[in-house]
């Protein structure tokens, strides 16, 4: 985290779930505003600049979605991650489209939450347009859709070459499952089986397997971080 | 009681309209015919009065006064002339010859009269009626011609009743008519009535009794029995859900449970207390996962997502399950393969089919043989957009086919391998959403789970 603590936004009227969100993202070294109403969030939001504002979907006044749009309506920037007990698909894209920047489904494991709060966070920093990414020994070239350790070539399938991009664009950041089969499978749903840790698997034995170091680590119950040693 | 529910139906109150209409132009076509009816016998009668009343008024004047009297007398004498009238008075209305005793009262001016001849009959109750032409002539005589034309107005009267007498009993008898068929109606409507009271206070496994008339009340009837069937099967199942779904939970749930009281117990210790803990949120998200796949499919048959639909390229799909899925089968030792054509258009949703097809191809592999093959293919089978998932392990005996695609049905088989039992039911949501329909075939040996799509825009 550079840059000092930095500050999030939480709308959220459950004062439990509030409370353990607040407590949780300040150990993690977040500083949070906490707006329990739409109002309240119209009123913070546009008041102060904010890394990240994340909003439940049913608030006792106004709708978050509503909320949303009329914070980006007034210019405001920060990446919006939606957090809603509806589990529905349509309700999700909806969201996005309205302007949200990711969403989270209720119940949700509170290191996903922070998984995605660092994906969105990094948004707003400036990203280098370069073609090849390095981690360590290991670099890939977008361009030619290839990697290699160590100037080795590894063989990968598109979809896996797709999910060790997401992986290395991420280093150092946890990656959820469900970021995952987002971002390289374009599914909103959680498929329910192991598939996603088996085809990581596969991945990790090819960029992993008889080289100096792993790159591709597990993180238990939530999923997976691609960082180099050291 | 059924009479009161009878007279406030609204069948009742549109008889009663149709009856009221009905008896006003039945009322005025019977008014039309007796008054046409009175007018013709009147004016027959009045013709034979004003020839006769003509011949006496010419002897009157070509002849005199004597003659004109001797005329009368001969006229009353004649049998002939029974029910006519004669009446010659002088100026100071002296009767000097003719039927009555005295000058009618009424007839004081040229024209016609009509009275009643109180004197002529003093004892009768109801004194002959007497319609005549009165002329008075210049020397100041008086004379009345005229006839007892009681017969002509009995006759009316009589027919005056009938058609009355005719109207009150069209309406009396559609009255009855009516509140018999109001009656019926509202009997049948209170048999359904009853019997949805019935269902309200104790449950669905009363049904409404049917006539065997096979009219339509026997089809309304049996409709709502057919009804209350569906809703009994789906309360049923409802409740085989909400067991299945008590017994699924409480599995994880009473693991987690001992789990936590045996750590509870035991002095503290990081790496177990860890492991421990690890273990119980995975349950968890088993246990919500189930919850979420349930709520997933409730919104699935909810048929919303329609919405959503657009062209998409099953093939496509396929491949990218197969893609997914290809790390799982290598693991397991089986060989995931895809075929069939490059281009399957149909039009749907692409996460849900998605979801069907990973959903099969996953059965396939974990119930499929070790070291077998899964074959998924997409094609056109005689027109139709088919996709096909094949594998080559023990398959289904073909009693359990209907089965499976029950929410948490599973097979005595595979009661010990992972899974949820949502799987097939969510593949037949999303198929009876895109109007698919599913096949199980014996691929011998094996399993063959088809999806019949149908044409895009078709």
């Amino acid at each position: 985290m550079t840059g000092g603590r930095r500050r999030i936004l939480v709308v959220e009227d459950d004062p439990e779930t509030a409370g353990q969100l607040t407590e949780q993202l300040a150990t993690s070294g977040y500083q949070v505003d906490l707006a329990a109403t739409g109002g309240e969030a119209l009123r913070l939001g546009a008041a102060r600049d904010y890394a990240v504002i994340t909003i439940d979907r049913m608030l006792p006044d106004i709708d978050g979605i509503t909320v949303m749009r009329q914070l980006r309506n007034n210019g405001i920037a920060a990446p919006f991650l939606i957090i809603s007990a509806l589990g529905e698909v349509d309700d999700r894209v909806r969201g996005l489209r309205a302007g949200g920047d990711d969403y989270l489904v209720k119940p949700f494991s509170f290191l996903e939450l922070l998984a995605r709060l660092e994906a969105l966070g990094r948004r707003s920093d400036t990203v280098a347009k370069e073609t090849i990414l390095r981690v360590g020994d290991l670099a890939i070239d977008l361009i030619s859709r290839t990697a290699s350790r160590r100037g080795k070539e590894i063989l990968l399938l598109p979809k896996e070459f797709q999910l060790l991009e997401y992986l290395v664009r991420n280093e150092g950041r946890v990656v959820s499952r469900a970021m995952l089969l987002q971002h390289v499978w374009d599914l909103h749903f959680d498929p329910s089986t192991n598939i996603i840790d088996v085809y990581v698997g596969r991945v990790r034995r090819k960029v992993d397997d008889q080289q100096a170091y792993p790159l591709i680590h597990t993180v238990r119950g939530v999923g997976y971080c691609l960082r180099a040693p050291g | 009681m059924l009479l009161a529910k009878t007279l406030t139906s609204s069948t009742f109150k549109l008889a009663l309209i149709a009856i009221g209409t009905f008896g006003v132009i039945v009322s005025a076509i019977f008014s039309y015919v007796y008054l046409s009816t009175a007018h013709y016998v009147r004016s027959r009668s009045d013709r034979t009065i004003l020839a006769e009343y003509m011949s006496l008024r010419d002897a009157y004047l070509r002849s005199g006064r004597d003659a004109l009297i001797e005329l009368i007398r001969q006229r009353m004498a004649d049998r002939g002339f029974a029910d006519h009238v004669y009446l010659l008075a002088d100026p100071s209305s002296n009767v000097v010859a003719g039927n009555f005793a005295q000058w009618p009262q009424a007839a004081t001016t040229n024209g016609w009269t009509e009275f009643r001849a109180a004197d002529a009959a003093p004892d009768a109750t109801r004194p002959p009626l007497v319609r005549g032409m009165v002329e008075i002539f210049a020397g100041g005589d008086r004379l009345l011609v005229g006839r007892d034309i009681s017969d002509l107005d009995s006759f009316t009267a009589q027919i005056k009743m009938a058609l009355i007498s005719g109207v009150i009993l069209i309406f009396v008898l559609a009255a009855m008519a009516s509140i018999l068929v109001t009656r019926r109606t509202v009997g049948r409507i209170e048999q359904i009535n009853a019997t949805s009271r019935a269902i309200m206070a104790s449950g669905l496994d009363k049904r409404i009794p049917l006539r065997g008339s096979h009219d339509e009340w026997d089809r309304v009837a049996e409709n709502l029995n057919l009804m209350l069937d569906r809703i009994e099967t789906l309360m049923g199942e409802v409740r085989q859900v909400s067991d299945n779904v008590a017994h699924d939970l409480r599995t994880p749930l009473t693991r987690m449970r001992g789990r936590l009281e045996k750590a509870y117990q035991r002095p503290r210790s990081g790496d177990a207390d860890q492991a421990l803990i690890g273990d119980t949120i995975a349950d968890l998200d088993a246990v919500l996962r189930i919850f979420a796949s349930i709520v997933r499919i409730a919104q699935i048959e909810t048929q919303a997502r329609k919405v959503g639909f657009r062209t998409v390229n099953l093939a496509e799909i396929a491949s990218e399950v197969v893609e997914l899925y290809d790390a799982a089968a290598e693991q397991d030792g089986t060989h995931l393969t895809l075929g069939g054509d490059r281009d399957v258009l149909v039009t749907g949703d692409r996460d849900l089919i998605f979801d069907a097809i990973a959903n099969l191809v996953d059965n396939a592999i974990k119930h499929g043989r070790a070291g077998g093959q899964v074959i998924v293919s997409s094609e056109h089978i005689e027109g139709q957009p088919v996709v096909t998932i094949a594998d080559d392990g023990p398959g289904i005996p073909p009693c359990e086919y209907d089965h499976v695609f029950k929410r948490f049905y599973r097979l005595e088989q595979s009661r010990y391998t992972p899974g949820n039992g949502l799987g097939l039911s969510l593949v037949a949501a999303v198929a009876r959403l895109h109007g698919a329909q599913i096949e199980m075939l014996d691929n011998a040996p094996g399993l063959k789970f088809r999806l019949w799509f149908s044409e895009p825009g078709g």
